[in-house]
C-alpha cells in the first residue's frame, strides 16, 4: 500500500465553524461519500488521511429505513437526479456500529439527522449526545450536528418541515435545547424564499446554514414514457444546478449573520471560488465526489494555489462578490 | 462567449491532490478493436490490482461530456493491461467506444464481488456449500450470456484454465478430486450477426481453455436467424441443462429471468447472476444502484453484487409453481 504524500498548503487554509477547526474549507455533502465503504474497496489510507476537512456521514434516521424503490438514480445533462429516500440503518445501529469508527477519524465530524416529526429530531439529537457524552468529554470541539430538513425524496417530514419557516424554527429550537454542540441547518432550495427559512433556523438557534440540498426534478423513461424513478420525483444535483445554488448562497450571505456551508454542483476549483465569493465559508462537494472521492482534497490544493496566485487570503475571498453589488 | 459543457474531471487535471490517493487512475487506451457492433477496449491502468472474474470498473473518458462514469465488467487482464467489452448504447459508452489509442480514461476498480471461482479446477469449481449433488452431471459449469453480457467470461474462462493447469501439475489437494470440474459449457445468445461478432474473444478464451486440458463445449444462438435457426440462448439452455449443473449468467434482465425459470425446472441446479443497474459511485456510498431482493430487502448492486445467487434475486420457485419457460419474453 502506498504511503500518502502530504503536500503542504502555500498558506494557512484553516477555517472555523464554531468550535470546529477545519484544516481547509472543503468537505463532503451528506450522503455522497461513505468513507468506510471507500476504505473497504480502496484501502485504509483514506481513514488516516480523509479527503475532506470535516466528514459528514449519510443522514441517520431514528428507525431503520430501506429507502425508495429502484430505480433511484439517472444521469442528466450536467449532473444527475436521485431519489434514494433516506435509506438508513437507524440510530441504534448507527451508534453501535458506525460511531466508534467515525470518532477514530482524524478530522472533525458533522453528523446528519433526518426525521418525519419534531420528536424524531429531538430523539436523534438526544441519542447522539448521550453516546458522545459517554465516549469523550471534549467531543464538542470536533463534532457538529446537521439537521437535515431538506431531503426532497420522502413524502412527509424533512423537506416539508424545511419548507415552512414556523416548523423550521420549532424543530431547530427543539434540537438546540438538547444539543450543546455546533448546530447546522441544511436547507432545501425548493421554497419561495430561502432567506426566510434561514432566518427562522437562525432564530431557532442554528449556528450555521448549509445550502442547498437538491432541486426537485423528474425524468421520463425514454422507452415507456413514464416517470423513470421509483419515487417518481427526485433531487437534481451536479454542475447543472450551480448557478441556482450560487444565487441562494449569495442571498443567504446578506440575510443571515452565521457562517454558510455552500454547495450545489461543486466540481471544479472555479466553483469553489464562486461559492466562497458569494459568501460560503465552507464548501461541500456532492455528487462530483461520487466518481472521484478525492475531489474535495484536490480542490483544497487548487484553492490554495489560486489564493496564492491572486495574493488573497481566505477571509478576503468569503463574500467578496457582494462588494461589487449595486 | 464560448459554450462549455460541464465536465467535473477538469478539476483533477490541473491540481495535485493534497494526499496522493489510491483510487481512480488515469489510464491510457492501448487498443480499440471493433468486434461487429461491440468494441474491445484495452487500457493501460497504472496500479491496477488483479480482478476476480465478474468484478467491474467505473470508466469515464477524459475529457467527457458525461457527468458519471460507466460500470463495465472486466473482460480480461494481463498485469496492468485491462480489457473491456463495450456496447455503444448511450452517450457514455459511445464516448468510450470512440477512444483512440493514447486517449485518457479514468478507471476506478476492480469493484464488486465477482463470481466465486476460488476452487475452480481444484475442487470441482465450486465452494463446498454448492458442491454438485447429482452424479449424472457432476461438476458441470454452464456459462449463459446474452449480448454484451458475455463481457465477464473471457477472464473467467482464462482463470478456469489457470486453475486447471495448477491442478494437473499436482497443485490440487487429493481429497477434493472427487468433485472435479468435468466440463464447461458456454452458451451465448445474440440479437443479430453484428453483435455476435463480439463472441470472438470468448471463442479465443475457450480455445486456450481446451489447450489447458479442460473439456469445453460452445453453442451460439442468434435471434435473427443469421446463424442457423432463429432462437434464443434460453432455447439452448433448455436443451442442455442437466441436474446438478452450476450456472454463471450475465445478460439482459428478461433473459436472466427466463434463465432462472428454466433452471427451476431441473433438479439441483444452482445459478449466479451478474446484474446491472445505473450506478454513480460504484463502491456502496450512494445507495443509488439499489435492487429489491426476493425477500423484500434492498441490496446495492455495486457493493453486494454485481453477482447474486439466483434464489436471492428471484425467490425460490418450484417447477409446479411456475409454468415452463414460454415464448412471451420480449428481450
Amino acid at each position: 500500500m502506498s504511503i500518502p504524500t502530504v503536500v503542504p498548503f502555500a498558506a494557512d487554509m484553516s477555517v472555523h465553524l464554531g468550535p470546529l477547526r477545519l484544516e481547509h474549507p472543503l468537505i463532503n455533502a451528506s450522503g455522497t461519500m461513505d468513507i468506510f465503504e471507500l476504505a473497504e474497496t480502496l484501502g485504509a489510507d483514506i481513514l488516516r488521511h480523509p479527503p475532506v476537512a470535516a466528514y459528514v456521514p449519510k443522514t441517520v434516521t431514528l428507525r431503520p429505513r430501506a429507502g425508495n424503490p429502484p430505480p433511484r438514480i439517472l444521469e442528466t445533462v450536467g449532473g444527475m437526479i436521485n431519489a434514494i429516500g433516506l435509506s438508513s440503518e437507524g440510530l441504534q445501529a448507527f451508534v453501535a456500529g458506525q460511531l466508534p469508527g467515525l470518532l477514530a477519524l482524524p478530522c472533525p465530524l458533522i453528523l446528519s439527522i433526518g426525521g418525519f416529526a419534531l420528536q424524531e429530531y429531538v430523539a436523534l439529537a438526544t441519542g447522539l449526545r448521550q453516546a458522545l457524552d459517554a465516549s469523550s468529554p471534549r467531543w464538542i470541539d470536533r463534532i457538529g450536528l446537521e439537521v437535515n430538513i431538506s431531503c426532497p425524496n420522502v413524502h412527509s417530514g424533512c423537506a416539508s418541515i424545511g419548507s415552512e419557516p414556523g416548523e423550521t424554527n420549532e424543530v431547530v429550537a427543539a434540537v438546540r435545547e438538547v444539543w450543546p454542540g455546533l448546530l447546522v441547518a441544511k436547507l432545501t432550495p425548493n421554497v419561495t424564499d430561502i432567506r426566510i427559512i434561514a432566518q427562522a433556523a437562525v432564530a431557532g438557534g442554528a449556528d450555521v446554514i448549509a445550502a442547498v440540498n437538491t432541486f426537485k426534478g423528474l425524468v421520463i423513461d425514454r422507452e415507456t414514457l413514464k416517470p423513470y424513478l421509483g419515487n417518481v420525483v427526485g433531487g437534481l444535483s451536479g454542475p447543472a444546478i450551480k448557478p441556482l445554488a450560487l444565487r441562494a448562497v449569495y442571498e443567504l450571505f446578506a440575510a443571515v449573520e452565521v457562517p454558510i456551508i455552500g454547495m450545489g454542483g461543486v466540481a471544479s476549483m472555479q466553483d469553489v471560488l464562486d461559492f466562497m465569493a458569494c459568501g460560503a465559508r465552507v464548501v461541500a462537494v456532492g455528487c462530483a465526489g461520487l466518481t472521484d472521492p478525492w475531489r474535495a482534497d484536490s480542490l483544497a490544493s487548487g484553492l490554495s494555489q489560486a489564493l496564492a496566485t491572486r495574493g488573497m487570503g481566505l477571509d478576503e475571498l468569503v463574500g467578496v462578490a457582494h462588494s461589487y453589488a449595486i | 462567449m464560448s459554450l462549455r459543457v460541464p465536465n467535473g474531471a477538469e478539476a483533477l487535471c490541473n491540481h495535485t491532490p493534497h494526499h496522493v490517493p489510491a483510487g481512480r487512475q488515469l489510464g491510457r487506451v492501448r487498443t480499440n478493436a471493433p468486434l461487429g457492433s461491440l468494441v474491445w477496449l484495452t487500457v493501460d491502468v497504472p496500479g491496477w490490482r488483479s480482478a476476480k472474474p465478474g468484478q467491474f470498473a467505473l470508466l469515464q473518458s477524459e475529457p467527457s461530456r458525461c457527468f458519471l462514469a460507466r460500470a463495465l465488467s472486466v473482460a480480461d487482464e494481463v498485469g496492468e493491461r485491462v480489457s473491456f467489452l463495450i456496447a455503444p448504447v448511450g452517450e457514455g459508452t459511445r464516448e468510450l467506444c470512440e477512444l483512440a489509442p493514447g486517449a485518457g480514461v479514468w478507471v476506478l476498480g476492480p469493484l464488486g464481488n465477482g463470481f466465486d471461482t476460488e476452487h475452480i479446477g481444484g475442487s470441482g469449481g465450486f465452494p463446498a456449500t454448492c458442491a454438485p449433488t447429482s452424479s449424472s452431471s457432476r461438476g458441470r459449469l454452464l456459462i449463459v450470456a446474452g449480448g454484451v453480457g458475455m463481457a465477464p467470461f473471457p477472464l473467467l474462462l482464462s482463470r478456469v484454465g489457470d486453475h486447471a493447469a495448477v491442478a494437473s501439475s499436482g497443485g490440487a489437494p487429493a481429497e477434493t478430486s472427487a468433485c472435479r470440474l468435468s466440463e464447461v459449457v458456454v452458451l451465448l445468445g445474440f440479437r443479430d450477426a453484428p453483435q455476435a461478432q463480439g463472441a470472438a474473444k470468448v471463442v479465443e478464451a475457450i480455445s486456450r481453455l481446451r489447450e489447458a486440458g479442460v473439456s469445453c463445449r460452445f453453442a451460439l444462438a442468434v435471434e435473427d436467424g443469421s446463424n442457423g435457426p432463429a432462437e434464443r440462448v434460453t432455447d439452448l439452455l433448455a436443451r442442455e441443462l442437466l441436474p446438478g449443473d452450476r450456472l454463471f449468467v450475465c445478460g439482459p434482465a428478461a433473459m436472466a429471468a427466463s434463465v432462472w425459470r428454466t433452471s427451476c425446472l431441473v433438479a439441483d441446479v444452482r445459478t449466479w447472476f451478474s446484474l446491472e443497474a445505473g450506478m454513480a459511485c460504484g463502491v456502496g456510498s450512494c445507495h443509488g444502484c439499489a435492487l429489491t431482493l426476493a425477500d423484500g430487502s434492498m441490496a446495492r448492486v455495486c457493493h453486494d453484487g454485481p453477482v447474486f445467487a439466483g434464489e436471492s434475486v428471484f425467490g425460490l420457485l418450484t417447477a409446479a409453481a411456475h409454468p415452463a419457460d414460454g415464448g412471451e419474453e420480449k428481450s
